[in-house]
């Protein structure tokens, strides 16, 4: 499969008479904007705001992030329903189900889609933020995009999980209306993801090693709601692992569930596990292709999918080494290590990237599994350590919590959305002292 | 004294205090104006940066003797001067002053809020039980490099002092305290997993950026009489609780633990139980405790004759993010309680 993602620099947003792209200046009528996004009866109020790097901001609320993308066309790959060629965005969500992962991708670079929640209770929710300015808007993606971000009120009636659909269902219009900006335009870069089926290596290739990836997709601490779609619009509440090309999950197959830990849906569209090992495919390893699965609730399905995972590892796909990534807290964390065990049970090497699990900064506390071979570990940080949230001018996305928020804080680095990504996308790490 | 300097007390034994040698061991805590002994190397390393206003000196045979009342008569002493910083030794190999200078350290810090440091050989006993607590600056064996190992001390314990987050352990010199400390690095997780991941295929040495831990493994014990004979109690950490959760057992992150009473109980009424577990789906269990904290079967099992007795407590935490001290002291108070209640066995159901 052949993706290319088609990128335009966005360098400044602004509100405008109309929706367009002129040079690297992003402009957006926010009333039509507003008006795309308000047909959902789910929603009552929406309010858009715009903000930027530098600005003495900080988004509360925040729920999720997504990268603005809008299909091109599907390449040779195209799917035909009722006669008509299908090309569609985020399938199964926003558009019809249709495969992804080929063909032409507009994508702009500096600008992203802010998702705020205004339904989670402050109290018990982990509400995430996003500075854009001060020492944490550089340990955060979000700190350096030009944001947009989605203020929409539930209709009164609208159930918890319903909200989400339709918050997250907002994000997803927004972030193609506007990559749809750049359909003209001649893209900045051209990135190309091509990867082609596993087995055909060339032979002057075939003494790198082959590695495969396991990506935990979603964790069923939670079960997920009906229009909760992470697979291709798939709740995946009975999802046994699969293989999938990455290159649909590049393209909008993949979103994040709504309870999301340390992780976002832009991460996912900008997957930093595939990015590198696409960047060394060919060169020190041959890319052996992506399994997805999901953490399981109980001990059987964990023992079921675990060898359900290695065998496709192993024996499918053929691997020698393979990296595995979590989604969620600790039973995916285990999740995780099972799946690993099975894989160098048989005999394939593994590297696990974990969060620092520990409540109490102690080093003992970091992992909750102990298996032998499993001593590759990478981590991504600890969302437990205390972070200072200094003094802002002001609160975007928040009002109900702005007295509280304008001034310092003390959070936490999980609160600091997009400091800390499960997937591995930042370079923040937790260093033993 | 400069405006900005700081007032230091220091902590020496009998012989760096120049009381004398093993003669001297039993004497109790004094004080002392000023610098004494080994105290002015760290004077001379602290220059302008600070003052040496007193130096306590303790016999080594006093503070291993009664080591709860040596450290509470020292941290008097330390309390009355007032201080921003405590250095204690260095110790190097000698293990009874190694573990009292770990001891008034973490005293110091916990009581008088103040940072206290301390150095000593990596075979000091004083280094296993204190690293964890307090910084505790790598030495040799023996006191050859006094001023430099002074100069390391109070280096660290000024950094301390000016609230600012020493370096690296390998950096500053001191023993990994095993305590994580978040830090930006050159590249993104996914590609030191690469790299990582390439370097183990090839044999090539890596190093994993999560310790691996070393639990001991504990064998379960043997029932030493016949199930017929025995009293079975029931444990969870799944976080059923009784309806208003009246310990205020935390959802997650625990640090109590509640005991419930079963007594005349044939099974437990779902309507009468909640569960605050934040780290699994909980309906399965709120629907049907049992399934959880299986009394019912259990109660059948004792009225058969197939177990002696069920025990009429169960006790129950929330497993998830708890940390390892927590579920240590909780598995051993709640284990205690069980043999003193003459329980046999336990069914221990996990989430």
């Amino acid at each position: 499969m052949r993706l290319e993602l088609r990128w335009s620099r966005v360098e400044a947003l602004i509100a405008a008479a109309t929706t367009r792209l002129v040079g690297t200046r992003l402009e957006i009528d926010l009333e039509a904007l507003r008006a795309l996004l308000a047909a959902d009866a789910r929603l009552t109020r929406i309010r858009l705001d715009l903000v930027h790097p530098g600005e003495q901001v900080r988004i509360g609320r925040v729920f999720d992030v997504i990268a603005p993308r809008a299909k091109l066309d599907g390449g040779g790959h195209l799917t035909v329903m009722d006669g008509q060629v299908q090309v569609r965005d985020f399938p199964g969500v926003l558009g019809a189900i249709t495969k992804v992962g080929h063909g032409r991708t507009l994508a702009l670079d500096g600008v992203a889609v802010v998702a705020t929640d205004q339904q989670a209770d402050p109290v018990a929710g982990s509400l995430a933020v996003i500075d854009m300015a001060g020492p944490n808007a550089a340990l955060s993606a979000f700190g350096r995009t030009h944001n947009v971000v989605i203020s929409a009120w539930p209709a009164p009636g609208t159930g918890r999980p319903e909200y989400l659909a339709a918050v997250r269902l907002a994000a997803l219009k927004a972030a193609v209306h506007l990559a749809r900006t750049a359909r003209d335009a001649e893209p900045a870069r051209v990135e190309v993801f091509e990867l082609p089926p596993s087995p055909r290596v060339p032979a002057a290739l075939a003494h790198l090693p082959r590695v495969a990836y396991v990506f935990q997709i979603h964790s069923h601490q939670r079960p997920t709601g009906v229009d909760e779609g992470v697979l291709y619009g798939d709740p995946v509440r009975r999802m046994l692992p699969t293989i999938i090309h990455p290159n649909e999950i590049l393209d909008g197959a993949v979103l994040r569930g709504f309870m999301g830990r340390s992780v976002t849906t832009w991460a996912t569209q900008n997957h930093p596990m595939i990015r590198a090992l696409y960047a060394a495919h060919g060169h020190s390893l041959w890319f052996a292709g992506v399994v997805v699965t999901v953490a399981q609730a109980t001990e059987p399905e964990r023992v079921r999918s675990a060898f359900l995972v290695a065998g496709l590892v192993a024996h499918t796909l053929g691997a020698d080494g393979v990296v595995l990534t979590k989604i969620g807290g600790g039973a995916p964390h285990v999740d995780m290590a099972q799946a690993a065990a099975q894989c160098e049970a048989l005999g394939v090497k593994t590297t696990l990237v974990v969060e620092d699990m520990s409540t109490d900064g102690s080093a003992e506390g970091m992992l909750l599994f102990n298996f032998p071979g499993m001593d590759a570990l990478v981590n991504v940080g600890s969302s437990q350590e205390p972070l200072v949230l200094p003094a802002m001018d002001r609160v975007v996305g928040a009002d109900d919590l702005a007295a509280k928020l304008v001034g310092e804080t003390r959070a936490t680095y999980g609160t600091l959305c997009g400091a800390i990504e499960q997937v591995g996308a930042t370079k923040v790490m937790a260093e033993v002292r | 004294m400069t405006k900005d300097a700081r007032r230091v007390v220091c902590y020496v034994n009998q012989f760096f205090g120049t009381l004398g040698g093993e003669e001297k061991a039993g004497v109790g805590p004094q004080i002392v104006d000023g610098a004494v002994g080994a105290a002015r190397a760290v004077q001379q390393a602290l220059g302008d940066a600070g003052t040496v206003v007193a130096t306590v000196i303790c016999g080594d045979n006093y503070a291993a003797e009664q080591p709860e009342r040596a450290v509470a008569e020292m941290l008097a002493l330390v309390t009355a001067q007032r201080p921003d910083l405590v250095i204690a030794g260095p110790a190097f190999l000698a293990g009874r002053y190694g573990v009292a200078c770990g001891a008034l350290c973490a005293a110091v810090q916990a009581t008088l809020q103040i940072p206290a440091v301390t150095g000593m050989h990596a075979e000091n006993p004083g280094v296993d039980l204190y690293r964890r607590q307090v910084y505790i600056v790598q030495t040799g064996g023996e006191a050859v490099r006094m001023l430099d190992d002074a100069r390391r001390l109070v280096t660290l314990g000024l950094t301390l002092a000016r609230g600012e987050a020493p370096g690296a352990p390998a950096a500053d010199g001191y023993f990994a305290r095993g305590v994580t400390h978040n830090v930006v690095v050159a590249t993104n997780a996914a590609e030191r997993a690469t790299a990582m991941l390439l370097d183990k295929l090839a044999g090539r040495p890596f190093a994993s950026e999560v310790p691996l831990p070393d639990f001991p493994n504990v064998p379960a014990p043997r029932l030493i009489k016949t199930l017929e004979g025995a009293t079975i109690a029931l444990v969870t950490d799944g976080g059923l609780v009784p309806k208003g959760n009246p310990d205020g057992i935390e959802p997650l992150n625990a640090t109590r633990y509640g005991a419930y009473s079963i007594e005349g109980k044939a099974g437990l009424d779902a309507a009468l139980y909640d569960n605050p577990h934040r780290g699994y789906d909980t309906s399965f269990v709120k629907q049907d405790p049992h399934r959880l904290v299986p009394v019912d079967v259990v109660r059948e099992l004792e009225q058969r004759g197939a177990i002696g007795k069920l025990h009429e407590t169960v006790y129950s935490t929330v497993g998830v993010a708890t940390t390892l001290a927590h579920s240590a002291r909780m598995g051993r108070e709640i284990a205690e309680k069980l043999r003193a209640a003459g329980v046999d066995a336990v069914i221990l159901t996990s989430t």
